[in-house]
This record gives C-alpha cells, structure tokens and sequence, in this order.
C-alpha cells in the first residue's frame, strides 16, 4: 500500500493560530458576569482540622460564598474514593484546599482568605514512601479498608492503597543459579510538569440542572463523569468544553480543580465562576508526578544472561490517591525493562504519602523502573567484564522471547534490537573526543519500552462531516496540547478517504455534549486509538457515498467506484460535494439523505492482569527504543554538558515524521532536567513545598540542550495500529535519565542511584565525599 | 486610585483609569483585549509575557502599567503586516516551534527584538536572546532553528 499523506512532514495545521496570538485558552475568555474564586490551602502537610470560621470573609463587600468542607459532596474516586472537593476532618497535604471564596473580583476573593479563621491540629507527616511504609508512620487514611475502591485495587492498609504483583517462573531456582547478583535502591524524586499555562476553569451551573464548564482539561470526559457522580446531574447536561491547552503532560488528566469549581458554580447558580491558579498554586494544588523507590535485585549467569529479577517498589501518591492506581500498574507491566527476565518477582505498593497527589506525567510508571533496571544492568555487564552493549544485546526482547507479562514478542511488537544496535553503532562511531584536562567524558545508553496502561476496553469515536463543497471536516474529543494531534489526524483522515490534505479541517474545541466520545488525551493513545476510529469513519462514509450514488443511478452500491472525489458509475459522475447534503431530484424532491461519516473504535483483547501473578495481555502495544548520550563534567565545577543525544525508537508507522522527532526531544528534555536539576523540596517543619516557583525549581533552559541531536526510527508497522502506527509522545522520556547515570559513570566511575544529579553532587562525589 | 493612562499597542492607543497595581500584561489582555501575550507566572520567571516596549522585549508581568503610560507596545498580535505574516511566523510554523503555543509569543517577541538589532546574530547570539525564555514542550531546537530560518528570510 503506497501512501499517500502518512509519512509526510506537514506543517502544523494550528501554526498560524498559535503564531498570531489568535489561539484561545481558557484563561482568554471572558463570560457575562463572570465571577473569580480563590482557594485556601492548608499550610500543614498532615493536620486536624479543628474548627473553620468564616464569617468575617463573608460579611467583606463582594463576596457571594465561601465553601468549606461541610459544603460539598463526596468523597469521590474512580479507583479509590477517598478525596473531596475540600478538605474534610482533616487535611493530608500541605496545598490542600481547605475553603474557597467565590467573590466579585479576584482581589476581594484575595482579601476574603485572609479573614477565614482555621485551627487546625499538626499531626506528624510522612514525605517519602519508604518511610510511610515504616512501622510508626503516621496514618493517612484511618478507614482505608472500608473505602469503596475498583475491582482491580487492593488496599493493604496502613498507607498501602494497592499492591501489584508480577510473578514469572521459579524466583529462587533463578537466583541459585545465578553466578552474578546486582542489588541496588533507586530514587525518582516528585517532580512538577511545568505546563507554562496554568490549570484554569470556569463553570456555569443552571437551575434547569445544567452544567457547564470550560477547563483545561486533557481529559473532558472523564470531568464529566466527574461531575455527574458529585452532582447527580445526568450525563447528557454536563457541558465540558476545552479549547487549546498550553501543556498537559499528565498533569491535566483526570480531574484536578474541576470537582472544586463544579461545587463553586453549583453554590452560585447562574452566575460563571471562573478558578485561574497562580504558579505557586500549581506547584501546591495540582497533581505531582513520580516520587518512586525501588529496590531491585538481579541474578546473572557469568555468560551475561538475566536469569532473575526481584523489584519491591513504592510509589509515594500524595494524600489522595485516585491518579496513582494505574501509574502502580505501569511500574509492573514495565518492571523489567526491555528485557527478557525468565524468573521473575516483582511487587509494587502504591503508597499514601502527606505530599500533593501524584498523577500521571509522561511516562507513567516506566521512567520510575527502567531507572534501577537500567543502572543495574549497566553496573552488572561491568562486573562481568562485559561491553554493555553485546550485554543488552543478549537480553533484549527480541521477536519470539517472552515479556514479563507472558506476552510472546511478535514481529510488529517492535525491533528494540535494531535501535540499540543502531544507538551503539552511533554513539560509539569514534573514540571519546578530548575536550581537555578538565573535562571528563563519558558516554552511556539505555533501552526501553512503553505501554499505554489503559483501560481494557478504551474507546474512542469520530464523525467525518462531509461539507457541500466536498470538504470534510473532523470532528474527535481529542484534546490538541502540543503534541499535535490534529494535524496527524487530519493526515490520517485525508489518507483514508484518499483526498487531499487540504480538504480536511478538524474541529479544535471539544464539547462533551456533541463531541464523539474520547475516553480521554493520555497514554500517547490518540494517533493509535483515534486513527483506527477514522478509519473505520472513512469507510463508513465512503459506503454512504456509494449507498447514494446508488440510489441516483438506479444500479447496487457495489458497482459505484470512488475515483479521488468523484462518485463514478460507468461514465456517470458525481462529486462528493452532489451528495453531501443529500441528492434532489429533477422536480426537487430529495432522494438521498445528508452524509457524515461514523468510526467507532474499541480496545478488543486487552485484559485485566491476573492479581496473582499480573501475567496476560494486559499491554495493547508497546514502543520501544534505546538512548545513548555523550556528556563531559568539567571536574572544577560538577556541571554537566550535553554533548549528543542519539535515540531510535520503534513506534511503528511514523505518521509525521519532522512532530514525531519533536515529541520524542521534548519528553527527553523533560527529563535532561529530571536527571540533572528537578526536584520538589519539602519543608521539614510544615511538608510544605519550598520551590514553588520557576526560579528555585530548574527545568531545562535552551542552554542546556545537547549539542549535537540525532532522533530517528525504526519503523515496523504495528498491526493494531492505522496504517502501522502507535504512541511516540511519552517515551522519550522513559530510558533517559539512566542514559544520563550511566554517562556519568563511564566519565566519573561513580554510580548515582537518586536523581537529580546535581552539579554540587558530582563535586562532592569526585573530592570523595559521597 | 485610579490613573487616567494611555499606552500605544500594535499602532492603536488604549486609554484606561486603571489601578497602581496592575500590570502592564492585566492592561494588554484585559483592557486592551489582546490575549496573544500569556500569562505563565506573573512572576517575570518565564518569558511567556515577553513584548515589545519602545522597542525592548520586557516581561510586562513584572512592569506596571502606569510605567508603560505613553509608550508604544508591540505584542505577538502586531506582528504580521496585514495578512503578510512576519518572518519569525513562517519559520515557527514551517519548523513545527509552536507546540502547545503558550511560550511561542514570549519567543517570537524575544526573536523579534533580537533580529530588530542584529539582522544577523550567531548561533550563541540567538541562544542569548532566548535565555530565560522557558518552554516544556519543543526542547528548544526548533524555536533557534526558526530564528535562523526567519534571518535568510528577512534578507
């Protein structure tokens, strides 16, 4: 099949929007009476709240209401239903709102806060996952055991909310064999997602019993669900609209302020209520990502084969939990790496922690594991006195080995051999350059390997509106946030109905009460899961096509040929534009019915890992890659310098190969700074999160960005995938900050097992302090 | 209080009686209209509010817009000529540098002031220019390469 439009470099279809300023975000917009909301957030990280007082804030001129816990419903949780809107009894986050003024203008919302008197009652917190698994930790949640949780979670009690098990083949024979055991403990810090545009929602609430709500949401539909089990207000009035969104990146998924505004908007009927966050709000008040410990033990035959892994990891989740459920999932399915592992024990904890609740961020569970397997693997081939290239070479799952999970490596599962191989070939071309006595360098690489971590019957649908003028324009509830969605989708839609690119407009706002259903803009699914949707859209549509012509040619739809646009019978001709509206005759009555096309696409297959042994085909797909950087430390200073950043990654069938490159550098500089700058620092008195702002947390800047970039691909077509493709928006991110380590290794001979790695870490390392 | 100003934005004077507090930014969104120029920090930590003031990029977060009474602004929306888009446009959009397009008019106005100046800056030059101008989603590559696109095209 020669195609036509996939595989092509077109230039963003929303360039020019996002170049003019003509773009619009939700904080753009303006609503007659709009009101604003502020929030206040509790200073302690773990409290009892003792008493709130609001009266002097509601008699302040202009306020309308302030809430407080007692006020709104709950608790509420997909996976685990333990939060509310606002803190009730008692507070598990030092950010967490507490109460929230609804007032005429922000600055009197402002004002309103500080008359609010709350007394709350410390109680001891717990910042880091290994220690709230300690015996004495303070307890988060007293009732764990009698929460309402999914099918698929396992509470544990104490701060345990979920246990993961992986179990494959006979753990111990493993290690008795072994002639090599590698153990070390790893720590991914809690990192923010930085999107430069902050969380923002406005809310309507109607005394009809409608709701609507504008929000920068990755994941409009999952609000909407949100909303109708805190409201009881049907599916078909909520009214969830989302323009463009200036950065997700996990940290925009699921619900994060929406369920607040909601109860704002419900206390203030009629009137739209609009909550913009500040920075340090987002810092404090929005989801967290990572914060994951593990600790791995790896057996070896002296041959360099893997014949046991053991992993116990804990991820810290927050006060809350309901975002994390899913991340503990990924940390098994992925919890060996691309690597085949014949015995295999791995038990992951998810883990209350008095920190902000941790959600997803791109990569969602596998940057947190790849990390020990990764740098023990690289610490293991040395021990051997193995090239750590042969060495992962010999591991590897190639076609016909047999994941972690018991899925069989198919050919369209991927080529991660072919990426490090060709990673190596690469990075290793020449010998190290001399960049002087001051500079060590060192070079290092990591392969990997992603899988969505959806749900087991993932949905997504579109319409294929065909227009009078024979242009059709698309119509999906997928969120555009800069990974460029409707510009693959629009390439995808002009290659199935095989017309030009042109002719294909997509819809750039999306509206729960007429938008088709997208489950939600995660997982790096929607050119996957979307475009299969299109697809069977195209067909649909072209059927209708013939079905019409049929009709006006008085013949059977299956001797109606389509030709480029036009609908062609013998040497009868119709355009598409003749039938789109529907076809009249000579006397003008109507023939034929307007045509829009349908595609509904569903996950067939994917299952629900055994809760035993987390075996099955619990992963839809996988794309995978390898990673190899050369660095040099300048060993007066411990700053790292990037000098190249080589990466090949199988993702199947690259829709657009110029945005395709630009995702996979923008997840790996996400985590250049992960590795080398990025992490939250809790106050030790209160929890509460001291560099809440953009010059005190570092993320990467233009001047540290490598010197020299090769991205490319590996591309065999994945067979559940249109036209071959699948996810490449998250999995830069996934095998970098171990390249990063084992970089620094190679240069230094000193191995990091905790991120980041600062410039004052490697100082202190090399004078032999650490 | 209140002060009686007027500030010149992409050739168009706005009168206001705004407060002693607000910015320069609350002046170009909210009462000039203008919401091209984005608000990442209000801080003056980002960049993304970056525009024009006689001539200089300035993070209109952190300057009041009593300060800016008299002067002449030019935000990401005064760019193109007419339907003509600027150079620094074309190049943005031909090398995919606006992704989620929340730092891209702080960039473009950084890009704008640089190539003001120098019609042909280095490779460090533009990086200078960019410094402090925070985004999360490109790695950066594309934004330098559009400025080095948009310098043949001014040519």
């Amino acid at each position: 099949m020669t195609l036509k439009h996939v595989g092509k470099s077109y230039t963003r279809n929303d360039g020019v929007e996002k170049t003019t300023g003509s773009a619009k975000y939700v904080a753009d917009m303006k609503f007659p009476g709009m009101l604003h909301a502020k929030v206040l957030r509790s200073p302690y990280a773990h409290a009892i709240i003792k008493s709130i007082d609001t009266t002097e804030a509601l008699k302040l001129p202009g306020v309308f209401v302030v809430l407080t816990g007692k006020d709104v419903p709950g608790p509420f949780g997909v996976a685990v239903a333990d939060q509310y809107p606002l803190a009730k009894y008692k507070v598990r986050y030092a950010g967490e709102p507490v109460a929230a003024v609804v007032a005429v203008n922000e600055r009197v919302a402002k004002e309103a806060l500080k008359h609010i008197k709350v007394e709350y009652e410390p109680l001891p917190f717990v910042i880091h996952p290994k220690d709230a698994v300690a015996d004495g930790a303070p307890i988060l949640h007293e009732d764990l055991m009698n929460y309402n949780v999914a099918p698929y979670v396992y509470p544990q009690g104490k701060n345990i909310y979920q246990h993961f098990k992986v179990r494959k083949g006979d753990i111990e024979e493993g290690f008795e064999k072994a002639d090599l055991v590698v153990e070390g403990e790893t720590w991914y810090p809690y990192i923010h997602h930085v999107q430069l545009e902050p969380h923002c929602a406005v809310a309507q609430y109607n005394l009809d019993g409608t709701m609507t709500m504008y929000s920068t949401t990755q994941a409009p539909f999952v609000v909407q669900n949100c909303i109708n089990m805190l409201h009881d207000i049907p599916l078909s009035k909520i009214q969830v609209i989302v323009p463009y969104i200036g950065g997700g990146f996990g940290g925009k998924s699921d619900v994060t302020i929406e369920p607040l505004v909601s109860c704002l908007a419900k206390a203030v009927p009629g009137r739209f209520v609009r909550l913009l966050l500040t920075r340090e709000e987002m810092f404090i008040g929005t989801n967290l990502g990572r914060g994951a410990y593990c600790k791995y033990k790896i057996g070896l035959s002296k041959e360099g084969k893997i014949l046991a892994m053991q992993g116990e990891s804990y991820l810290g989740s927050g006060g809350n939990v309901d975002y994390a459920v899913n991340i503990v999932t990924g940390m098994g399915l992925a919890g060996t790496g691309p690597y085949e592992v014949p015995n295999l024990k791995l038990d992951v904890y998810g883990v209350y922690t008095n920190t902000p609740p941790i959600g997803a961020l791109r990569g969602y569970g596998h940057p947190e594991v790849h990390f020990p397997v990764e740098r023990l693997l690289e610490k293991a081939a040395r021990k051997l006195g193995m090239d750590p290239v042969e060495f992962r070479l010999k591991n590897l799952l190639a076609e016909g080995k047999v994941n972690g999970i018991g899925q069989v490596v198919k050919h369209d599962t991927g080529n991660v051999v072919l990426c490090a191989e060709k990673v190596a070939k690469e990075l290793y071309k020449s010998p190290k350059p001399n960049k002087g006595d001051n500079i060590l360098v060192g070079r290092g690489m990591a392969a990997y390997m992603k899988t969505p971590c959806m749900p087991t019957n993932v949905q997504s649908s579109v319409f294929l509106k065909l227009n009078a003028d024979g242009s059709v324009t698309l119509a999906t509830g997928a969120i555009e946030m800069g990974q460029g969605t409707y510009t693959v989708l629009a390439q995808m839609t002009a290659e199935a109905l095989d017309i030009p690119y042109e002719k294909v407009n997509v819809t750039n706002t999306v509206d729960t009460l007429i938008s088709p259903y997208e489950w939600q803009t995660v997982a790096s699914h929607t050119t996957w899961g979307t475009g299969n949707a299109i697809i069977l859209a195209a067909e649909n549509l072209k059927a209708k096509l013939k079905e019409s012509a049929a009709k006006v040619f008085n013949t059977d739809a299956e001797n109606i040929k389509i030709e480029g646009d036009k609908v062609v019978y013998n040497d009868k001709v119709l355009t598409w534009g003749d039938l789109a509206l529907g076809y009249k005759n000579p006397d003008g009555s109507a023939l034929t019915e307007p045509i829009m096309g349908e595609g509904h696409f569903v996950a067939k297959g994917v299952q629900n890992p055994d809760p035993e042994t987390g075996q099955g085909n619990a992963a839809a797909d996988w794309t995978q890659g390898c990673i190899g950087i050369e660095l040099g430390i300048d060993k007066t200073t411990g700053e790292v310098h990037l000098y190249r950043l080589i990466n090949y990654i199988d993702a199947g069938t690259i829709v657009n190969p110029q945005m395709a490159r630009d995702q996979v550098l923008g997840a790996i500089t996400m985590v250049i700074s992960s590795a080398l700058t990025e992490t939250l620092v809790f106050s030790e008195d209160t929890g509460k999160i001291r560099n809440n702002n953009l010059v005190d947390y570092k993320i990467v800047g233009i001047e540290d960005m490598p010197e020299e970039i090769l991205i490319d691909f590996v591309q065999t077509p994945e067979e559940s995938g249109p036209y071959g493709a699948k996810g490449i928006g998250e999995h830069g991110t996934v095998g970098t900050a171990p390249a990063i380590l084992n970089a620094i290794y190679d240069a230094t001979g000193i191995d990091f097992y905790e991120l980041p790695v600062t410039a004052e870490k490697i100082m202190m390392a090399l004078e032999g302090g650490e | 209080m209140k002060h009686s100003i007027k500030i010149r934005i992409n050739g168009q004077w706005y009168l206001g009686d705004v407060e002693t507090g607000m910015t320069l930014l609350q002046f170009i969104r909210d009462e000039a209209g203008l919401t091209g120029t984005k608000a990442g920090c209000e801080n003056g930590e980002c960049g993304a509010c970056t525009v024009l003031m006689d001539g200089k990029p300035v993070r209109s977060c952190i300057i009041l817009a009593v300060e800016a009474d008299g002067s002449e602004i030019l935000t990401v929306e005064g760019l193109r000529e007419g339907d003509k888009l600027h150079p620094l446009q074309q190049s943005f959009i031909e090398t995919g540098a606006a992704q989620c397009g929340f730092c891209t008019p702080g960039m473009l106005i950084a890009g704008k002031a640089l190539l003001d100046k120098n019609s042909n800056p280095s490779k460090e030059e533009i990086m200078e220019a960019l410094g402090g101008h925070l985004c999360r989603c490109t790695g950066y590559k594309s934004i330098s390469k559009s400025v080095e696109i948009a310098i043949d095209k001014i040519k």
